[in-house]
């Protein structure tokens, strides 16, 4: 059978996996800047690198996320949302909820045992409870985004951020440093915010084990304990969880292969 | 008798002297930077030098905005609701609408003739309604602040933002720069997106003429025609409506200390 390729493009990044049989031959991750469309197309070819194929050999490609309409190389265009439950159900089959914490929005799927999405609720409208807010926070710090998932949990008196709005949290982040708290301890606080809010996106489509956490921000550990802690239960991982769009568009091509509907 | 209204905001701390009830003597405001007690000082300072008063001449001081409480040689305070709704109808009698937008939070007022409130709605969640959002537009799109509205003005085609949230808003302003989008198009879109967030509160409390405009970006006149523009009204707006809340805590401070000093029977 031939490969099919499944491009997740996000606000701030492409994510490209190549897919036969249920296997991953090659992966990518490219930023995405203001021309959408040649990023997306360079994912493609990094991954096809990745794969070492040539472009011929991937016989399907299926678009998802937020900059899916761009993209005029692929077949097919599927919602991010059926693709995050697709993933999270194909690589963990036992997922009944998926949050899914991105660049600009977040996510909460509700799955059924076949991975097909029972129900969701998102919230694309407000930075808060987003990777963007962890970003600015984590700038207004002087920290990398990448650095603060492990400060924050070498944190001993956690701060409580009351700010709902990104924009005032970051004023918060400053005054609680002027005033001499220890860093590790705001980004406690921070991390904090955002379990409180995905914990409410996620009760609007009811919690059930197993939770699957995908999205850019999962690879953050600070905030896989701070959702854990949240909902009282062990969240699934997986060093893919950042490709989970982009495995479920590339599963949902390769069913377009298999009941030969490709064209 | 001369009393004193201060308004203790986020961004700036601005204060009022009144006489009798009936005229504004000066005003005077400083920058708050973190800490209201004592930028609330310093403008008390400059009010009683500026008109030479010494002590004893401040019949009554009463505080308003959000550090009201952290003042602490006040004799009343009052919530910013109460003042900027006073301070407005003050300044234009026939006002039955105010609309107050701070540095952190805006308010939509619906009042009595006689200045009282009726209903209001308030934003103090969110930065995107505030003026905070054209302070962040002003630093990332590298204008002064004191430009930004005249350069806004000279629009042809304004850029409207779909986001609502300020931060993603940022994003979205940026990808229209990139697309070449005409300066002043995206800066009017700024102050319409304001607008449209400003009428959201508005409609709640319900929309009656005269419309009043307070708070700190009462001098930009592309807010004032944003406003406009998006109520498809007249909108009052001078100066002094940067007073409006002290101006409004002066006249309160007033009417209690008239109470006080009255016969026993009035007083409460």
């Amino acid at each position: 059978m031939k490969a099919a390729a499944g491009i997740d493009v996000g606000s701030t990044t492409a994510k490209c996996v190549i897919l036969r049989d249920g296997e991953l031959l090659g992966k990518s991750l490219n930023p995405v800047g203001v021309n959408i469309v040649r990023d997306a197309e360079e994912a493609l070819r990094l991954a096809l690198v990745d794969a070492r194929l040539d472009r011929s050999e991937v016989a399907f490609v299926t678009g998802t996320g937020y900059g899916r309409y761009k993209i005029a190389f692929g077949q097919l265009t599927v919602t991010e949302i059926s693709c995050h439950a697709r993933g999270a159900h194909f690589l963990f089959p036992r997922t009944r909820l998926v949050i899914d914490i991105g660049g600009q929005d977040t996510k909460a799927i509700r799955v059924n045992e076949r991975g097909e999405v029972a129900d969701f609720a998102m919230n694309d409208k407000c930075a808060a409870g987003t990777g963007r807010f962890l970003d600015v926070c984590a700038g207004a710090l002087g920290y990398d985004v990448a650095e603060i998932g492990p400060l924050s949990l070498e944190a001993r008196h956690p701060v409580k951020v009351t700010s709902t709005c990104t924009v005032f949290a970051e004023s918060e982040v400053t005054s609680h440093v002027s005033r001499g708290k220890d860093p590790k301890d705001i980004l406690a606080g921070l991390h904090a915010s955002i379990a409180n809010r995905s914990l409410s996106l996620l009760q609007r489509v009811g919690i059930e084990p197993e939770v699957t956490f995908t999205g850019g921000v999962s690879r953050n550990e600070g905030m896989v304990r701070a959702l854990s802690g949240r909902l009282r239960m062990p969240i699934n991982v997986s060093p893919l969880s950042q490709y989970m769009g982009a495995i479920g568009a590339a599963l949902a091509g390769a069913d377009r292969l298999r009941g030969g509907t490709a064209s | 008798m001369i009393t004193c209204g201060l308004d203790l905001g986020s961004g700036v701390v601005k204060g009022a002297l009144i006489e009798d009830g009936r005229k504004i003597l000066n005003t005077a405001s400083r920058p708050t930077r973190g800490n209201p007690s004592s930028a609330g000082q310093q403008v008390l300072e400059d009010l009683a030098e500026a008109e030479n008063l010494v002590p004893g001449d401040l019949a009554y001081l009463c505080t308003t905005g959000f550090g009201r409480y952290m003042f602490p040689n006040r004799q009343l305070q009052v919530s910013d609701i109460t003042s900027s709704a006073k301070g407005a109808s003050f300044l234009r009698p026939g006002t039955r609408h105010v609309l107050d937008i701070g540095a952190q939070s805006s308010r939509a007022i619906r009042i009595s003739p006689t200045g009282k409130v009726l209903k209001f709605k308030m934003n103090e969640k969110c930065a995107a309604g505030a003026g905070r959002f054209v302070e962040r537009c002003s630093k990332y799109l590298q204008v002064p602040m004191e430009d930004m509205s005249a350069r806004a003005l000279s629009a042809q085609k304004p850029k409207l933002i779909s986001s609502v949230c300020a931060v993603l808003a940022e994003t979205e302003i940026i990808n229209n720069v990139a697309e070449e989008v005409p300066l002043p198009d995206i800066l009017m879109g700024v102050y319409l997106s304001l607008a449209q967030r400003a009428y959201s509160l508005m409609r709640y409390v319900g929309i009656e003429s005269e419309i009043t405009l307070v708070g700190g970006l009462v001098h930009s006149e592309a807010m004032v025609r944003a406003v406009g523009d998006t109520v498809h009204m007249g909108v009052n707006a001078q100066s002094e409506g940067h007073y409006a809340a002290a101006i409004g805590a002066a006249l309160l401070g007033h009417q209690r200390a008239l109470r006080l000093s009255g016969p026993a029977g009035v007083r409460n």
